[in-house]
């Protein structure tokens, strides 16, 4: 591994982050060639081979149906949708988060209407309000 | 009359209870028996180890590569976290099952799953890496806005005056009578 300036591999200068992954290039675990790497891939391998053959079994059935429901795609939309609510629990957390991004904007925008017409009604009570041209 | 409209009253109030009785027969979160059986639908976060290999094994997915979302009540429950790649990063030349979202059948797919799709987000590295763009983008964004700011609070510009009329300030064109003497408009000092 090439070091780079101050000692630093490329894969520690490269800092991945949310918004961009390492290239496989740097990444060490690319050019790991142990046992267990071997015998953990070829076991995703297994189940990847079963997969495509019960999909193939099922594409190539004469009689296939019109749409082969895909498993993964059925869990997928039940637990954005369904498991979300048997799942959730009240935690301090989540009761900030629901108080900031549920509750807060309905509070702030209140208050920002209400002193508007507020500030409003005091210059049409002191006459020193201009009104706008409408066609209505 | 009186007791055709009493039995027509009670021909209504059975169908209404029926009804009644109907919606309430089915139990809360009963789906069509089209679905997949409850065993294999996603469930709560599991606790044991015996739960944690049954979900992975749920998922097609090996027990060391499993990894649920941490139980912060957040309503993930079992679903297993996977890395935050987009779809751009896979392979683009290998035969998808699904070519189009790059998705195999049965293959466990990202919570986000919508969001790297590839239209949208796009996790793929980068030729430079990203703290180097932010760096150069912000430095250049906060120079621009300085030197913009600067210019409002000190403009520059050339010299300009009131806009100069010949023929004595247009006499004749603005409707000054031709047979009087026009006032004489003098633009320049000697």
């Amino acid at each position: 591994m090439a070091a780079g300036a101050g000692g630093r591999s490329a894969a520690e200068a490269y800092r991945p982050n949310r918004y961009v992954s390492l290239p496989a290039e740097l990444d060490p675990a690319a050019y790991d060639a142990s046992p267990e790497k071997r015998r953990a891939e070829a076991e995703r391998l297994a189940i990847r081979s079963q997969l495509k053959r019960q999909y193939q079994l099922q594409l190539n059935d004469p009689h296939r149906p019109a749409v082969i429901e895909d498993p993964a795609l059925i869990r997928w939309a039940y637990a954005r949708t369904q498991n979300v609510y048997p799942t959730f629990r009240p935690t301090p957390k989540t009761s900030f988060l629901g108080a900031v991004f549920a509750i807060g904007p309905i509070l702030f925008w209140i208050s920002v209407f209400k002193a508007d017409r507020d500030r409003k009604e005091k210059l049409i009570k002191e006459g020193k309000y201009k009104r706008p041209l409408s066609l209505f | 009359m009186m007791a055709a409209a009493g039995a027509r009253r009670v021909l209504w109030q059975r169908a209404a209870a029926q009804l009644r009785a109907g919606v309430a027969a089915a139990p809360r979160g009963a789906r069509a028996a089209s679905d997949l059986p409850k065993e294999l639908m996603p469930g709560p976060y599991p606790r044991t180890p015996e739960e944690r290999a049954a979900a992975a094994k749920k998922y097609n997915m090996r027990v060391e590569d499993y990894e649920p979302y941490p139980d912060d009540g957040f309503g993930y429950g079992d679903y297993p976290k996977l890395p935050n790649r987009s779809l751009h990063e896979r392979d683009p030349w290998y035969q998808w099952d699904q070519q189009d979202m790059r998705h195999n059948w049965g293959e466990p797919m990202h919570w986000d799953f919508d969001m790297y799709i590839r239209n949208r987000v796009d996790t793929s590295p980068t030729p430079v890496p990203w703290h180097t763009m932010r760096k150069h983008f912000l430095i250049f964004l906060t120079t621009m806005l300085i030197m913009f700011g600067v210019g409002e609070m000190y403009p520059s510009y050339r010299p300009v005056g009131p806009k100069q009329y010949p023929f004595n300030d247009l006499y004749l064109e603005r409707g000054g009578d031709p047979n009087k003497e026009p006032p004489v408009v003098k633009h320049y000092e000697i």
